[in-house]
């Protein structure tokens, strides 16, 4: 009895435990297919059962873990309270504690720590430290709120108090002064005029508050009412009650009352209703760097408030804002060291390049390290081990080009850094840059103007010898400078290029024009040539390098896509070059710009099949040769047609497509990004927003034209006319209208442009194609003349194709302006020669267009396109608008990559990378080795006083303003750096390395960069997505923040790891990102183009609404069932 | 000035509950026929309004359906419903005779061919969209168009529904579509001034919002005039207005002779959109322009009908002509015509 009791029982606890790890199991396989929420089912319901395992339990426990839910935690408790496992519950209790600390929750996490140590864990403290706050900084204090300073000072009311003061500074040094036109001196902007008015009737105000700082008006009657009105610029029309009205009076205190937010219809609605009004207005409290005492002069403390004298001082702000940028211990050392006053005058300098300075224990950190040093000392004059005293040189040296040198070189690390700063070439390179004559230093202009050198050094190549990549070798380089196509480079170095023989001449050239301001094309085509033979297995020619070099200023925009497809041959560079000057020679203007537009299109499309893989690699090349050969010597429409036609059926024909397909229907699938999707509503979802904009530009598909081109032809063998064909194509180009038919003769005279492509739409809208198939007859000749007249209408199809791809989410434009692919202006304005040159954006502000169009080559479209598109996306908070050079990269980074190849392995590994980050950083609050050795990997890409913010942060305890202060692809490379060193480091790291183990060639960095990386045009003159994980750069002449821009690779990663976390299948990325990313720039907040930790503000606010969306869809989904 | 204001509530568009036709079912639209996804023509019911004004500009009210006669491309059309003013619809029986259609009104609802409940608000009262202009164009006359402005929201009729959007460079939603005034009003003014103006790119952005709303909609642009940053040309706006059936109204605080390209194009837009321009440089001209946009919604008439089968898929010409008018003394003011939309099938 007993025996058999034993047995049933044993045949039980053996099926549940059969059936947990079934459970397990069948889960593991769901997820490996990507069917993570089906996962998470099947765990949930094996970890409910009543006799539910250990093992099911901790596998739910783990799965909620590695995808970030919060339910993990619970699922830990549980765990424990059943386990007896030793090792299994001190594992469960670690995790436990950081997830705590990750959710605040620090009770929990003493607690769980306690239980831990108990269960014999060792590597964590016995108890939470006692987190010290750090220590506070002293006050100054701005009259009225903070929410109504920040808005007329055109602050981010999301700043924390600490950054106030520095935010104001930089807004007063970019935008408080202008240069006066009748004398020397500075005079105030629009802007700060505003700003010290509004400062005024805040202090009028303030005085009404009296000492509690609070307005208040008991009644509509009390003779506070007047007064406040008057300070407001308002009065009643209309007695008290509720006629009562309030209107301008005095038109700029109403304005500001208006501008500052003051709650003025508030105001107005306790008056009419007769109620007391109050009004917290406590003025605004900003921690200030060493007290306002250290800022002032003795005159100054005497002659009023510090944020007048503060404003009114463009030089004392730049002084602040260069100090707020400086690492805590490094500014203390140099405040003890150099007096304000003489700081006060290099400011400039400190603020652009004092960035990378970093004092320990007395002495400066410099760039290569104890090698370097004593070159540095040279250099400087001064040792760095007096810390102080050697910023001090660098900055008052020679205007700043030393300060700008030891910036740049700060900034790069590895076999680069280690070549670059080898001593003697330390110097000889500085002297290279620096020059005889040093002003205008680097600091002066508005931006910094040391954007060459920064590109330089971030983008130069040390090849495996230790020597720097020389495109094409040195003999280029010196032919180039000596024989220079479009006139001297510099005089001097000229000369000297006869001499040249080693790479290291080559480089101090480069270096030499990295100081002159106009534009420097020969950096410009160095990199571009690096950037060209980056990724190839063989190097380029030194021919084809010399013939890239020299027709750099004509075709540069074109370059782009020959890195499109890395094993592409010297000869189809050759081809391609050849084929555009045999284009540019076309004398007829109209046909040059239909020859152009179609080339450019095929071209287009052949690059976003090659680079999404529709093409293979090994069909991408003679798929180029056959489209660039077929334009080579083209001599009018009808053979530009057939051209046309060859290279549709090229490109389908490369990517795999039957010949039964219907182009149209081929093409667009391809366009969305697959012809075999894994998530077809997300594919339809893309292709019916193509079709939509296909429809809205009324252009005529590929099938019809290709089924008029093969009805031609059988009308030549003699069978009979279908009217029907003809009609379709008639009815539908009739649509088309010209652009403001209704002009008047003023708006005509107003037109810049446009005539060209004005013609190209009237062509078509008078084309009647049957009345001249009719008139041809059966004449074979003739007929095949007709596919001259079908050759416009092919260019603007092809042209609309390349347009849907990168058409950003809403495409006001493209729905609205149904001639805007036709209005491509291939030709640009009269005079200019643009046809292969960047796409540009003309015709903003209606009066000088029929509205905007985009203009020149097709090459930089999907830039143009988020750059046209931009001003129509809806800011949701105020103040804000969009971010001019951020934005239309970070549209081109959602909309240049297609997720269709991603694996759900390499989704995972990215959520994993991100929440071992931020684990590692909840670590780093309890123990100190990790936050050094945290500090230590983020210093590799964040500057040191971000660095040493962050350490401050995680000491005092305060992860989430931690979390604030870094990047989501630095918390990406944390993790990473710690999966390496680690091998065993908990959950998330053994996911991390099961994944790489089970899917080695998709699940590693190399492959995640192409799958997750952003497009760099600038960066790398291509568009192929790539991480490369630099510093983020600031804003630089030239290109504002477009470099910043493209350095910013934390958006894709975090969308990524959303994903994860939501269990969305990877094709749906293909709809999500667009989506979200429209989300985030409407959520943008920012200050100043380098506020992108508002950019970080956002994206979280995006994941949030993200997840609460789906949780209230859960609740319902919950409160429907039950 | 400052470069980055603006206020941004978000508007969440009531669904569109306009019921749809289709036309010719197995017919598929143009060119696309034996391709994927087909597109089908679509109309909706459309919403026309019109006033009627005698040769001194004085608006002749009180007439009835009987009155009237809406053509399409000359196709004479059935009135679903008509409505005067702020005056609850009444559905239009066979015989051009009336019956209350609104809940409490004692009678079922006219069919419509989707099963679209009309006795609902939405078609009670206009859906006024105040589209303001805070760029550097109107930085003098910020305050005092805030003050006119205010006074129009105060002053428009209960049934009314309001809302306040502002743009420079960007559009701003200051205040959702509400009837409560105090609320609009609070979002004007916050409204904050910005820099560039992209005039037409936002008026494309606010007809986008108030062709989501059921019910009559009108725009009131107030606007000095200028726009430095549009990509849209105003025409292209125009088209949308038109086919949506939303009429602009524009309130320009510019003189007319001294901008003639934005006067121009401002008497274009609102002409052929069934709205009125006015140049209204002094406060209380804005405010008398605003009292004549007042005068306009509560003397207008709206009439909603199902098209009648129309092979056009190009624009649609309306006609409304006063049957009881054979001198043609009276001047019908309405949209010209429309274009019917595009959808998957």
């Amino acid at each position: 009895m007993r025996l058999s009791s034993f047995l049933v029982l044993g045949c039980v606890l053996a099926i549940g435990l059969a059936q947990a790890q079934d459970a397990v199991s069948r889960a593991r396989q769901m997820e490996s297919s990507g069917d993570t929420a089906g996962a998470a089912r099947v765990l949930a319901e094996a970890a409910q059962a009543a006799n539910a395992s250990e093992a099911s339990l901790a596998a739910v426990a783990e799965f909620l873990d590695r995808h970030g839910n919060s339910g993990a935690r619970t699922a830990y408790e549980k765990l424990i309270g059943r386990t007896s496992d030793g090792a299994r519950k001190r594992d469960a209790l670690r995790r436990l504690v950081l997830l705590d600390l990750q959710a605040q929750d620090n009770a929990a996490a003493g607690r769980h720590l306690e239980q831990y140590r108990a269960a014999g864990g060792q590597d964590l403290p016995a108890a939470l430290p006692s987190w010290s706050q750090s220590e506070a900084m002293p006050v100054i204090e701005i009259p009225g709120p903070v929410f109504s300073f920040s808005r007329m000072a055109a602050l981010s009311p999301d700043l924390k108090p600490e950054e106030l003061l520095p935010a104001l500074a930089r807004n007063i040094v970019t935008n408080g002064y202008q240069a006066s036109s009748s004398q020397e001196a500075l005079e105030q902007t629009e802007y700060l005029k505003l700003v010290f008015r509004y400062l005024s009737q805040a202090r009028e105000l303030e005085k009404l508050s009296g000492a509690d700082k609070t307005i208040r008006i008991e009644t509509c009657e009390s003779k506070e009412t007047a007064e406040i009105l008057r300070i407001l610029g308002f009065r009643m029309r209309g007695s008290c009650g509720t006629e009562l009205i309030l209107e301008t009076m005095n038109a700029s205190r109403a304005f500001l009352t208006i501008d500052s937010g003051f709650p003025l219809a508030e105001l107005e609605q306790v008056l009419r209703t007769n109620r007391p009004f109050t009004y917290d207005y406590r003025p605004t409290r900003a921690p200030i760097l060493y007290g306002a005492e250290y800022w002032l002069s003795s005159r100054e403390k005497q002659s009023g408030e510090f944020i007048d004298t503060f404003m009114g001082d463009p030089a004392l702000c730049r002084l602040y804002l260069g100090l707020s940028k400086l690492d805590r211990e490094t500014a203390e050392e140099l405040r003890k060291v150099v007096p304000a006053q003489r700081l006060r005058a290099f400011a400039h300098v400190l603020d652009f390049f004092g960035g990378m300075f970093l004092i320990r224990e007395g002495k400066l950190a410099v760039p290569g390290g104890s090698r370097s040093a004593a070159a540095w000392t040279e250099l400087a004059g001064v040792s760095p081990d007096q810390g102080a005293q050697f910023i001090e040189r660098l900055l008052t040296r020679d205007d700043g080009w030393l300060s700008s040198y030891f910036d740049a070189l700060s900034r790069i690390e590895g076999p680069t850094l280690d070549y670059l700063a080898e001593p003697e070439r330390l110097k000889r390179f500085y002297a290279a840059l620096r020059g005889r004559v040093t002003s205008p230093g680097p600091a002066r202009p508005v931006f910094r103007s040391n954007t060459d050198l920064m590109l330089l050094t971030t983008r130069l190549r040390v090849d495996a010898n230790g020597q720097p990549h020389i495109p094409g070798g040195v003999e280029v380089w010196r032919d180039l400078f000596v024989k220079h196509p479009h006139g001297k480079y510099d005089g001097k170095l000229t000369r000297l290029a006869t001499t040249w023989k080693a790479p290291d001449d080559v480089l101090e050239a480069l270096f030499a024009l990295c100081r002159k301001a106009v534009e420097n094309e020969p950096l410009k085509i160095f990199m571009a040539m690096s950037d060209l033979s980056r990724k190839r297995s063989a190097a380029l020619e030194a021919a084809t390098v010399d013939r890239l070099a020299r027709q750099y200023r004509a075709l540069a925009a074109q370059y782009p896509i020959f890195t499109e497809v890395p094993s592409l041959s010297d000869a189809a560079i050759l081809n391609y070059l050849e084929t555009a000057a045999e284009i540019s020679s076309i004398r007829d203007q109209g046909v040059r710009a239909n020859v152009a537009g179609t080339f450019q299109a095929l071209v287009g499309l052949w690059q976003i099949f090659s680079r999404n893989e529709a093409i293979p690699s090994s069909a991408a090349e003679p798929a180029l040769v056959s489209i660039v050969d077929s334009f080579g010597k083209l001599r009018n429409g009808k053979e530009l047609f057939n051209a046309g036609v060859s290279g549709v059926r090229t490109l389908l024909k490369a990517a795999g497509a039957s010949e039964q397909v219907s182009e149209q229907d081929y093409v667009l699938d391809l366009l969305a990004g697959t012809a075999k999707p894994g998530d077809a509503e997300a594919h339809q979802q893309i292709v019916q927003e193509m079709v939509r904009i296909f429809e809205g530009q009324k252009l005529i598909s590929l099938k019809m034209l290709m089924d008029i081109a093969d009805h031609l032809d059988a009308l030549a063998k003699g069978e009979k006319l279908n009217p029907t064909l003809f009609s379709r194509l008639t009815t539908r180009l009739s649509e088309l209208q010209l652009p403001r038919a209704s002009l008047t003769g003023v708006e005509k005279n107003a037109l810049s442009f446009g005539y060209w492509t004005e013609k190209h739409i009237e062509q078509q809208r008078k084309m009647n194609l049957r009345a001249v198939v009719e008139r041809a007859g059966a004449d074979a000749g003739k007929l095949d003349d007709v596919r001259e007249d079908l050759a416009p209408t092919l260019r603007d199809t092809l042209v609309g194709l390349n347009y849907l791809y990168y058409a950003p989410p809403g495409a006001q434009l493209l729905r609205t302006n149904p001639l805007f692919v036709r209005s491509h202006d291939f030709l640009g304005v009269q005079g200019t020669n643009q046809t292969w040159r960047n796409t540009e954006v003309l015709g903003t502000g209606w009066p000088s267009s029929a509205g905007g169009r985009l203009v020149g080559s097709l090459a930089g479209m999907a830039y143009a396109l988020a750059e046209a598109e931009q001003n129509f996306l809806i800011p949701s908070r105020e103040q804000a608008l969009i971010w001019g050079d951020l934005v239309p990269q970070m549209i081109l980074s959602a909309k240049i990559p297609r997720w269709w190849q991603v694996t759900p392995a390499q989704v995972h590994w990215v959520g994993l990378h991100v929440r071992l980050g931020e684990s590692l950083a909840a670590e780093a609050m309890l123990d100190p080795a990790r936050r050094t050795w945290l500090g230590s990997v983020l210093g590799r890409q964040a500057a040191p006083a971000r660095t040493s913010r962050v350490t401050e942060l995680l000491s005092a305890g305060n992860l989430p303003r931690a979390l604030e202060n870094i990047t989501v692809s630095e918390l990406f490379l944390i993790a990473g750096d710690y999966v390496k060193n680690n091998k065993d480091g908990g959950v998330l790291v053994r996911e991390i390395q099961r994944l790489a183990q089970a899917s080695p060639d998709t699940v590693n960095y190399q492959a995640i960069s192409r799958a997750f990386g952003t497009p760099k045009p600038t960066l790398t003159t291509s568009y192929r997505p790539e991480l490369l994980h630099l510093r983020t750069f600031p804003t630089l002449m030239g290109y504002s923040s477009r470099i910043m821009a493209e350095s910013w690779e934390s958006s894709i990663l975090y969308y990524v790891a959303l994903a994860d976390e939501m269990h969305l299948p990877p094709g749906r990325l293909n709809v999500a990102i667009p989506e979200w990313t429209q989300q985030t720039v409407e959520r943008i907040f920012a200050t100043h183009l380098e506020d992108w930790p508002a950019l970080l503000r956002s994206l979280r606010v995006v994941g949030k609404e993200t997840r609460d969306r789906k949780k209230d869809q859960q609740e319902k989904a919950a409160g429907g069932g039950a | 000035m400052k470069s980055m204001l603006g206020v941004c509530l978000g508007l969440t568009a009531a669904a569109a509950i306009t019921a749809t036709l289709w036309w010719g079912a197995p017919v598929a639209f143009a060119q696309q026929e034996e391709e994927r996804p087909l597109f089908r023509v679509k109309v909706d019911m459309v919403v026309l309004t019109f006033t009627v004004t005698d040769s001194k500009g004085r608006y002749q009210t009180g007439l009835k359906p009987k009155d009237f006669r809406i053509l399409e491309d000359g196709i004479v059309q059935k009135m679903n419903t008509f409505g005067e003013g702020n005056k609850p619809p009444v559905q239009v029986l066979e015989d051009g005779s009336t019956r209350p259609i609104l809940a409490g009104g004692g009678t079922e609802a006219p069919p419509t061919p989707s099963g679209v409940d009309p006795r609902t608000d939405a078609f009670v009262g206009t859906n006024v969209f105040v589209l303001f202009d805070t760029s550097n164009y109107m930085y003098r006359g910020f305050v005092y168009a805030s003050d006119a402005i205010a006074d129009f929201i105060r002053g428009l009729d209960r049934a009314d529904s309001v809302a306040v959007y502002t743009f420079s460079r960007n559009l701003s939603r200051a205040a959702d579509l509400t009837r409560d005034r105090n609320e609009a009003i609070v979002g004007l003014r916050r409204a904050v001034a910005g820099d560039d103006a992209a005039l037409y790119n936002c008026l494309l952005l606010a007809l986008r919002d108030a062709a989501k709303v059921p019910g009559r909609k009108v725009i009131i642009v107030f606007s000095n005039g200028p726009d430095n940053a549009s990509m849209v040309a105003p025409d292209d706006v125009r088209t949308v207005a038109e086919d949506e059936g939303i009429p602009i109204y524009v309130i320009s605080t510019s003189d007319v002779n001294k901008d003639p390209i934005s006067t121009n194009v401002f008497r274009r837009i609102s002409t052929r959109t069934g709205g009125q321009v006015y140049f209204a440089k002094t406060w209380q001209r804005q405010v008398e322009a605003f009292e004549s946009i007042r005068e306009s919604l509560g003397n207008s008439y709206t009439v909603t009908y199902y098209p009648q089968p129309n092979p056009n898929e190009g624009f649609r010409k309306i006609d409304v002509q006063l049957v009881s008018d054979p001198g043609k003394k009276f001047r019908v003011r309405a949209r010209p015509g429309y274009r019917p939309g595009r959808e998957f099938e």
